[in-house]
């Protein structure tokens, strides 16, 4: 495997210090919200990861269709790359969201709409990985695996709409109704904004390294096969 | 107007639980890494046989 | 299954297309296949119908099942239990075919691969609703509620369909994975949620006989997703059973 490109390294630091000035913009520069206080400071990490795990996810698909037309298998490796590092993102979303829910809502969890379709979102993505890992061969794996990435994703917006018509307490951030009235300030707005752009850096990274990982691992599967033979 | 409530201990929680879960990541990302590259070293000695 | 002889049928599926009279009845008998090997064995059926009743039965201790709780859970249960019995059927039904090479016999077969896909769907919605046609009578006469509202009817119609859709795609899926049974329900469930969700709702509005209007998105929904799925699985089913 050749060592890491000179861009790749040069991203690690960049999100490195990326991930510490978003923190210390969180800590420091937002101002504390007044009915909510501190707790509402784990909102920007929050609202970041789960819009970059949700275009993860989609990223997922769209590769899972490329890789259906083309039959090239770099596009399951890109695929099970996205799905894994949203995976990851999208626990984390579900955990700060607990934790934030907790003082503010007095419960940890709650069958909300957003909620649970994270919960179940979560639950296709991992059900996607024990479908590949009773799969051997590479090809089949990839295919079956592209199938089930357009049904998670077609199935997950679906859910959404399903249970939407509960009533909802989770509070809408962007939109109609929007930044009005949850009376978010200029600077915490600007503390948003930055994390999205900061976990997009850092999603890109942690993707190429995980791409390249995917790559390596299939290198290893054909040395190892050429050893058999 | 209600005072704020102290909730830093939350605060503290949340980016503690990133934290942890970004470090096992990043660390199951290095683990892989380092049994595919022993892997290949390996192979790369068998073929050479 | 990788020594297949034969590689005469990996052209892409539209230049084998018959006229579609030959899809129509390549359906059918796909479909009648299932149904009469099934009247003689009665292995699938006997099973669901069994396990469906002893879900019943579970339910009914871990429950309490006392005349208020009733009006709240019943279609809970009821869906519960169809979906629980599905996936056994839907599980057998493609195990079947595996095991006995069937489906490599139907994949050599001179017609469009989405005909299997169609045919095993039907013959898995006809042991669905065999089972639920037994199933509401037996909950009927036990709980004493009456389940015979067209409504409801309708309802698990549409159910049926739309879970049975995704299910076949996701059966035949995986029957050829190392894990098999086990991974049927982990893959579907998920995913099936929008139409147990709708589901649920829908019975439980027309058990309580609220007015159509309340209903009516849920009925809408369960529409949506059983037309949507449809026409993915038609999509997507070569690609889950190419050679």
């Amino acid at each position: 495997m050749k060592p890491q490109p000179l861009v790749l390294k040069i991203l690690n630091i960049v999100s490195a210090l990326l991930l510490a000035g978003a923190f210390a913009m969180a800590m420091w520069y937002a101002p504390v919200e007044k009915v909510m206080g501190a707790v509402q400071k784990v909102f920007y990490f929050h609202v970041a990861v789960a819009w970059v795990g949700m275009l993860g996810f989609l990223a997922a698909a769209v590769a899972g269709i490329i890789y259906l037309r083309t039959r090239d298998l770099k596009w399951d490796i890109v695929e099970v790359a996205a799905v894994e590092i949203s995976l990851v993102f999208f626990l984390i979303a579900i955990a700060l969201g607990s934790i934030w829910a907790r003082p503010a809502w007095g419960t940890y969890w709650t069958w909300e709409p957003r909620l649970t379709t994270a919960a179940i979102l979560e639950m296709i993505y991992i059900a996607l990985l024990l479908l590949r890992q009773s799969l051997e061969e590479p090809e089949k794996r990839a295919r079956f695996s592209a199938v089930y990435t357009l049904v998670g994703s077609i199935s997950v917006p679906i859910t959404f709409l399903s249970i939407r018509f509960s009533r909802t307490i989770h509070p809408v951030v962007i939109g109609p109704g929007g930044s009005a009235d949850t009376g978010m300030m200029p600077e915490m707005l600007a503390t948003m904004f930055v994390s999205l752009a900061v976990f997009s850096v850092i999603f890109v990274t942690l993707f190429w390294h995980r791409i390249r990982l995917g790559q390596m691992a299939e290198k290893v599967e054909q040395a190892r096969l050429k050893a058999m033979q | 107007m209600e005072p704020t409530p102290d909730t830093i201990a939350y605060m503290i929680a949340g980016y503690t639980v990133f934290a942890v879960v970004m470090a096992i990541y990043l660390a199951s990302l290095a683990v892989r890494f380092r049994r595919l590259r022993r892997d290949l070293s390996l192979l790369d000695g068998i073929e050479t046989k | 299954m990788d020594d297949r002889p034969l590689t005469a049928d990996r052209k892409s599926p539209s230049t084998v297309r018959r006229p579609s009279s030959g899809y129509l009845k390549a359906i059918l008998a796909i479909a009648w296949k299932d149904l009469a090997s099934e009247l003689r064995s009665r292995e699938l059926l006997s099973a669901m119908l069994v396990f469906a009743l002893l879900v019943i039965l579970i339910f009914n201790f871990a429950l309490e099942l006392d005349v208020a709780t009733r009006g709240a859970v019943t279609s809970g249960v009821l869906w519960v239990t169809f979906a629980f019995a599905g996936t056994l059927g839907l599980n057998r039904s493609m195990a079947i075919e595996k095991d006995r090479g069937c489906l490599d016999g139907l994949l050599l077969a001179p017609v469009d691969r989405s005909a299997i896909y169609f045919g095993k769907f039907l013959s898995n919605l006809a042991f669905m609703f065999i089972v639920e046609a037994i199933v509401l009578p037996v909950y009927s006469v036990l709980y004493n509620v009456n389940l015979f509202n067209p409504g409801l009817l309708l309802v698990i119609l549409l159910g049926s369909v739309g879970y049975v859709a995704v299910g076949t795609l996701l059966s035949s899926m995986a029957v050829q994975t190392r894990t098999r049974d086990v991974l049927l329900p982990i893959l579907l469930f998920p995913v099936a949620v929008p139409v147990l969700v709708a589901a649920v709702k829908a019975s439980s509005g027309f058990l309580q006989g609220l007015a159509f209007a309340e209903i009516a998105p849920y009925v809408n929904q369960l529409i949506v997703y059983d037309v949507i799925f449809i026409a993915v699985a038609f999509m997507v089913f070569d690609y889950v059973v190419e050679e």
